[in-house]
């Protein structure tokens, strides 16, 4: 059956075909606009992600194949670069400095964040907003301010520290930067003061977020407050303190400020962090592929170590 | 015409982004073009880290006596940037094929980052024409040498002297003119154990630090830790013997352990007179007493070095910045004659010095009547007549690419030989074994 616009229109069509030139061939864009268009529209995303992450990635990996000073041709060693490293005693110091820091952070920074949001939360605390100030500056001091000030106090002949340690106990013969042990217990004390205040607002954020019915309830049914901090906030809180958690792990992982200023990696290689391995490496000695090869062993360390953290603490999945 | 599909576009996209990463690393295989200016204005680029520097150039552009004569009509555009992004920037751009510097300011320890094979004398005008004339007569040349071609020029011998309380060894009877540090050594021990007071000091924070104390120490006795080839020189009886000697002295307190020679720690020390004298270079004058205890002016002195009892000599060096000039440049010809100039002559080194306390490198200006008639506000001395004996016996300093990862490894041992934790002997051995291990890479 033929539908009656359609037989109307044909000696029209007939009669434009006979006296008219054909029309244009729609050209390629035409044909393909309704299809494109949804790429161009999210293409400025790809192009900057593969320009600034996935390319330079390549590039890293790459590099990490070869040997290169910086200027004329890399030169493709294979896998001599990881090999090398894997012998690198100075390279293992790094990342048995990093885990030291790592599990620092996590074991004490972390809690002790979460104890300071819960004193900080407290109801009726006078000067709350003193508190939080106090603990939120050392994260926005300069770092270059903060090691000088760090470097003053814990000098061994002139230092506070040793000074306040001399006049409470009797002795302050510390040689907290000289000595490899009691420097990275000073990198650690800069690290605490440095991030506790920091993650503290996290913590606190959550806080205010958990019921308060819930304490109530708590209450009500004879818990103290022990019992209702391990009850109720720590199980409101799981969310908050898995981000905080994954979030530590992946930046302490890759500390460089701390140590790179306060003892520059030393006395010796005692605070070499692997950030620090692979920035001298690259920027002090000109070895930038075994920089990019160390380089991309850290990233794959710290993309591993973060997934397992994630899928552990159900970070972003439904209670 | 098939369809086109997300993948397609995807890989299309791939393709666009890498060609454009392509595109400036396909221009930097080809060479700088620009046509070098042989005349007429110029505008020198200029990459330093110290403001001295930047008033010796600004200076030296306006100095009739300096530029009389030239095809150029200096000026200079300065880029001020921290020692170890100059070269790392420097290094960058020349990749890039970018905007290197014409004259670039490269602090001695960085030095080491161009003496690796390919960069020097890829970017750096070689210099060994520019200094012929001046043969011996030119010091500093040995630690910016690459395969026997000069590629920068010091500004500064940096010669080290001992710095001393004049006023605090009159009081507590310390001789001025101390033969050896041996017999010093002794005055020290008593010095501390009666009044807490020590006669030197040592850096305990940082590699590089705590190495460039010893390596004062090491040039002073004859020792090195490299050689003009590169070769590593540090196992020697001089290295284990001027271990010894340091750390003896921080063991009886004669050398006060401190972090670094210039920080807040320092400055107490010299603030309260526990540190009543020192061995630094010529520039700690300023950037060590002067900034830290102005107070002070008037009671400080300096002298040449006590020599060790084993040999050696009255002086030793420490720090620097070499000038280089970029090759095939358009204003490289301009560059080199500018540097010429300033470093080169005698107004430029009578300049340098008046305007940033760098002495000269050339030597017969240190019989110049008028730096000889030059007397240290400061110090209220005529400085000319010690450091023109020291310059005369400086020893010479050759580093090598390896430098950075000796300092780097050698730094712990050291330190564990000034606080005992280990002997001087062993110290050296460790620094050796850990060095050879590295550069084995």
């Amino acid at each position: 059956m033929t539908s009656p616009l359609t037989t109307r229109a044909e000696p029209v069509t007939g009669h434009r075909a006979a006296s008219a030139p054909p029309a244009p061939r729609p050209s390629w864009w035409q044909r393909h606009q309704r299809a494109l268009a949804p790429y161009v529209f999210l293409s400025p995303f790809y192009v900057l992600y593969g320009l600034f992450l996935l390319v330079p990635i390549g590039v890293g990996v790459y590099l990490s194949c070869t040997e290169w000073a910086g200027l004329g041709t890399p030169r493709w060693v294979g896998l001599r670069n990881y090999r090398d490293l894997m012998s690198d005693g100075s390279f293992w110091t790094s990342v048995r400095n990093t885990s030291l820091y790592v599990v620092f952070t996590m074991c004490v920074v972390v809690p002790a964040a979460l104890l300071i949001a819960q004193a900080l939360n407290a109801r009726g605390l006078r000067g709350r907003d003193m508190f939080r100030l106090a603990y939120f500056m050392p994260v926005v001091i300069s770092p270059i301010v903060v090691t000088l000030v760090f470097g003053l106090v814990f000098d061994t002949e002139f230092g506070l520290a040793n000074g306040l340690l001399e006049a409470a106990f009797g002795f302050g013969g510390i040689d907290w930067l000289g000595d490899p042990a009691w420097a990275r217990v000073t990198v650690v004390i800069l690290v605490l003061w440095r991030w506790t205040g920091y993650l503290t607002i996290f913590f606190l954020a959550g806080l205010q977020n958990v019921p308060k019915e819930l304490y109530e309830a708590a209450a009500i049914d004879g818990a103290g407050p022990v019992r209702r901090f391990w009850a109720v906030t720590l199980p409101s809180l799981r969310p908050v303190t898995a981000f905080v958690a994954v979030t530590v792990l992946i930046s302490t992982a890759q500390i460089f400020e701390e140590p790179f200023l306060l003892t520059q990696g030393g006395p010796g290689e005692s605070t070499l962090s692997v950030a620090m391995f692979i920035f001298r490496a690259g920027f002090e000695r000109q070895q930038l592929g075994y920089a990019a090869a160390a380089g991309v062993l850290l990233f794959l360390a710290v993309f591993t170590l973060g997934l397992l953290a994630l899928r552990a603490l159900k970070v972003g999945r439904d209670q | 015409m098939t369809d086109l599909g997300r993948r397609s576009l995807l890989r299309g996209g791939a393709g666009l982004g890498l060609g454009l990463l392509a595109a400036p690393a396909l221009t930097a295989c080809g060479t700088a073009n620009s046509a070098p200016v042989t005349s007429g204005p110029v505008d020198i680029s200029l990459w330093t880290h110290d403001p001295g520097y930047i008033t010796t150039f600004e200076t030296a552009v306006t100095e009739a006596a300096l530029t009389r004569g030239s095809r150029f009509d200096f000026g200079v555009d300065i880029t001020n940037a921290a020692p170890t992004d100059i070269v790392t920037r420097m290094i960058a751009q020349a990749v890039a094929d970018g905007d290197t510097p014409d004259l670039a300011g490269i602090v001695i320890d960085q030095f080491p980052r161009v003496m690796v094979p390919g960069i020097a004398e890829h970017l750096f005008t070689d210099l060994t024409e520019t200094v012929r004339p001046f043969g011996d007569d030119l010091a500093k040349l040995a630690p910016y040498t690459v395969d026997g071609v000069p590629y920068g020029l010091d500004s500064d011998n940096s010669i080290t002297v001992y710095y001393y309380r004049r006023d605090l060894f009159d009081k507590h009877g310390v001789p001025e003119d101390v033969e050896t540090w041996e017999e010093l050594a002794e005055h020290g021990e008593r010095l501390h154990t009666d009044h807490e007071i020590s006669l030197g000091m040592v850096s305990t924070a940082g590699n590089l630090a705590i190495v460039n104390g010893f390596l004062q120490f090491l040039l002073q006795r004859g020792g090195s830790l490299f050689d003009e080839h590169g070769e590593i020189t540090l196992p020697s009886a001089e290295a284990v013997e001027v271990l010894e000697f340091m750390a003896r002295g921080v063991r009886s307190g004669f050398l006060l352990a401190l972090p670094d020679p210039y920080g807040s720690a320092c400055g107490a020390a010299l603030k309260s007179g526990r540190l009543a004298a020192t061995a630094m270079p010529n520039w700690y004058n300023v950037y060590g007493l002067q900034a830290n205890v102005p107070d002070q002016k008037g009671r400080w002195r300096m002298r040449t070095l006590p020599r060790f009892t084993g040999g050696g000599h009255i002086a030793s060096t420490m720090g620097g910045t070499a000038f280089t000039v970029l090759k095939n440049k358009a204003h490289s010809h301009a560059a080199l004659e500018l540097l010429r100039r300033v470093y080169l002559t005698r107004e430029g080194q009578l300049l340098r010095y008046r305007a940033g306390g760098y002495l000269p490198t050339l030597r017969p200006l240190y019989q110049d009547p008028e730096l000889l008639g030059t007397k240290d506000e400061f110090l209220g001395q005529r400085v000319f007549e010690v450091y023109g004996p020291a310059a005369d016996d400086l020893p010479l300093f050759h580093q090598d690419a390896g430098m950075q990862i000796l300092a780097a490894v050698l730094g712990g041992p050291v330190l564990d030989a000034l606080k005992g934790r280990t002997s001087p002997a062993a110290a050296v051995e460790d620094g050796l074994s850990a060095y050879r291990e590295q550069v084995k890479r």
